[in-house]
């Protein structure tokens, strides 16, 4: 089955931005500022970005809520603008949350109602629910209404309502939100088998090892602009090169020594004690944990852990190695 | 290339899916019990509160007035609950999954209230025929049927008002908790259910022919004199038609310029508290 015109990427977004306000003295707020992004066909697509970094700006008007202020944005070879009509037949929402269910309706209710919507005739409905419900593990609980669900079920629901119109490209908005680990990790299964159909995927999240599991690429934004797209495993590198050590049972004496012969160390960035006797160190090159370890060792500091940076963290280093300023 | 054509009979189809919805509302808000009980109950008393302030008066034909608008009003303003349903769609998050479907907005929301229409029309009709007679409202078999005829009318007629206050009120927020008010208000005062129109000046009286209510009211009333001739009676009712068209008109284009005006400001949340 193809639908589209025949182009290579599913999602092409060409200096897209997005300006809110401005009315009345209000202040113009950018919420998106000269993106570019180009997703291919087949790909399972993670955005990743702090809060407010624009990451639900630009899901929306991929989803046809919201129009541009500047830019061009295609899905499949059509214009969000020009051509919505096409694009809302190419593509399917999910956001996460408790939210975008009728919650007085069953759940083959709802799917039903939104089939309707999608030009479903009755059969086709009828067909097509039965198969998104048994799929998404919900045939079971097929007929009871949505307000009793478990949060996991109302986002698997969710994902089968994203589904009915059998969307080329899915736009999931943090979907795992809320959701305990169990159920987290279940959707996660389901949306990367989504993928052997041949649909594109844009997942956004916060959770870096969320995009890791289940991305073939990641761009992380901030700020409103893409600082960069990468594979997970160059994320992964990232994570491991900007690794914190936290050493922790120092001497009052020995602080301030120990403190000396770590910053002097290569690839060390800083070295601030966070609680007495407690230091933690940021280090910015690869194989710079290793060796702060391997010091702290020899000055007879055992009580040594190393930490996953956080993500606001990396984001800074790599900015910052590439330049640009950042406010926080 | 994608089609962007939905087939044929998608906007039926649609207002009955979004129909079902609106029974599932009623059926989540009351049994049978607890809306005899609780909902006809308060309208009835409602009416019969108005009635009572007609006989204070001390004249039985004010009374009859007074009973005959409050019961017919209590229709239009079950209707009129069509505003605070359809505003649900934003609080519960799927207003922007109904305007990023292929589908247009108005189908949804035509369906979406259907609900109150025969809880109006049922509240009504005992109020009027069942109550009625304990303050001197009579009616005979045919004008009896007729006028129910008319409150089916009164509701469908009201509903296209409603949907165009919703549609407004959905695009300002903040109106929403005066708009249905305020248009109860002055439906309760112009259009002929606690004073006659002829205590209005002349402009007031026009504005209130924009209401189907005023209307309907007037011919259930002429049914219920028994003094009404056929020609008065039909273009009444051709006027609350033609009203309602209009409104129902106003309503679908207000619906798709939400989407359209939404989409440019950005006022469609994803998640909205
Ligand atoms: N309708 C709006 N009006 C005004 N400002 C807005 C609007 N929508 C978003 N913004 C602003 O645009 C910026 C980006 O918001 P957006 O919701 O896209 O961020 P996000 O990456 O999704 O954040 P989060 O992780 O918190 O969901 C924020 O500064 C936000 O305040
Ligand atoms: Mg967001």
């Amino acid at each position: 089955m193809q639908y589209g015109r025949a182009v290579g990427s599913a999602v092409a977004v060409v200096g897209l931005r997005r300006e809110f306000g401005g009315r009345r003295g209000q202040p113009v707020v950018t919420a998106l500022k000269d993106v570019n992004l180009q997703i291919p066909e087949g790909e399972i697509h993670g955005l990743l970005g702090p809060n407010g970094a624009g990451k639900t700006t630009l899901c929306k008007i991929l989803s046809t809520v919201l129009l541009p202020t500047r830019g061009s944005v295609e899905i499949c070879g059509y214009d969000v603008e020009s051509e919505t009509a096409a694009v809302r037949r190419l593509i399917g929402i999910v956001f996460g949350g408790e939210r975008g269910l009728y919650t007085r309706l069953t759940a083959r209710g709802n799917l039903e109602f939104w089939a309707s919507l999608y030009g479903l005739s009755g059969t086709q409905s009828q067909r097509r629910v039965g198969q998104l419900l048994e799929r998404l593990g919900l045939d079971q609980r097929a007929d009871t209404r949505v307000e009793t669900f478990s949060r996991g079920m109302k986002q698997r629901l969710h994902l089968a309502r994203g589904l009915i119109g059998d969307p080329r490209v899915l736009i999931l908005d943090e979907p795992t939100t809320g959701m305990d680990p169990v159920a987290a990790q279940e959707f996660r299964t389901l949306v990367t088998s989504l993928q052997t159909e041949g649909r594109t995927i844009l997942v956004t999240t916060h959770d870096m090892a969320e995009a890791e599991a289940i991305c073939d690429r990641v761009t992380l934004i901030d700020h409103g602009s893409v600082l960069a797209t990468e594979r997970p495993s160059t994320l992964g590198r990232w994570i491991t090169r900007y690794a914190r050590v936290r050493a922790s049972g120092l001497l009052p004496a020995q602080v301030a020594p120990v403190t000396a012969a770590l910053s002097g160390l290569d690839g060390v960035a800083t070295v601030h004690e966070v609680a007495e006797g407690t230091l933690l160190v940021d280090t910015a090159a690869d194989g710079a944990a290793p060796a702060v370890m391997r010091l702290l060792l020899d000055l007879g500091i055992t009580d040594v852990a190393t930490t996953r940076p956080d993500l606001a963290e990396v984001y800074l280093r790599v900015i910052g190695n590439r330049g640009m300023r950042v406010d926080r | 290339m994608v089609g962007t054509r939905l087939p044929r009979g998608t906007t039926a189809r649609v207002v009955l899916a979004s129909s079902r919805n609106a029974w599932a509302d009623l059926a989540a808000t009351f049994t049978p019990l607890t809306w005899t009980l609780g909902w006809l109950g308060r309208i009835v008393a409602q009416v019969i509160f108005y009635a009572l302030i007609g006989s204070l008066l001390g004249s039985p034909d004010r009374m009859r007035y007074l009973y005959i608008g409050a019961a017919v009003v209590a229709t239009a303003m079950e209707t009129l609950l069509v505003v605070s349903t359809s505003t649900r769609e934003r609080y519960s998050g799927t207003l922007p999954l109904l305007v990023a479907s292929p589908s247009r907005l108005w189908p949804v929301f035509l369906g979406r209230s259907v609900q109150w229409l025969p809880s109006g029309v049922a509240t009504a009709t005992v109020a009027l025929f069942a109550i009625g007679p304990a303050f001197g409202v009579r009616f005979t078999l045919s004008s009896g049927f007729a006028a129910f005829g008319v409150l089916v009318l009164v509701a469908i007629t009201t509903y296209g008002y409603g949907l165009a206050l919703a549609a407004l009120v959905l695009r300002f927020m903040r109106l929403r908790n005066w708009a249905t008010n305020l248009s109860y208000t002055v439906m309760m005062l112009i259009c002929g259910v606690t004073v006659p129109l002829s205590f209005w000046p002349v402009w007031l009286q026009g504005a209130a022919q924009v209401f189907p209510l005023t209307h309907t009211l007037h011919v259930i009333r002429l049914l219920e004199g028994g003094t009404g001739d056929s020609l008065t009676i039909l273009t009444s009712l051709g006027l609350a038609v033609l009203t309602s068209l209009g409104w129902y008109g106003v309503a679908a284009f207000l619906l798709e310029r939400l989407a359209t005006a939404g989409r440019r400001r950005g006022s469609i949340e994803f998640a909205e508290s």
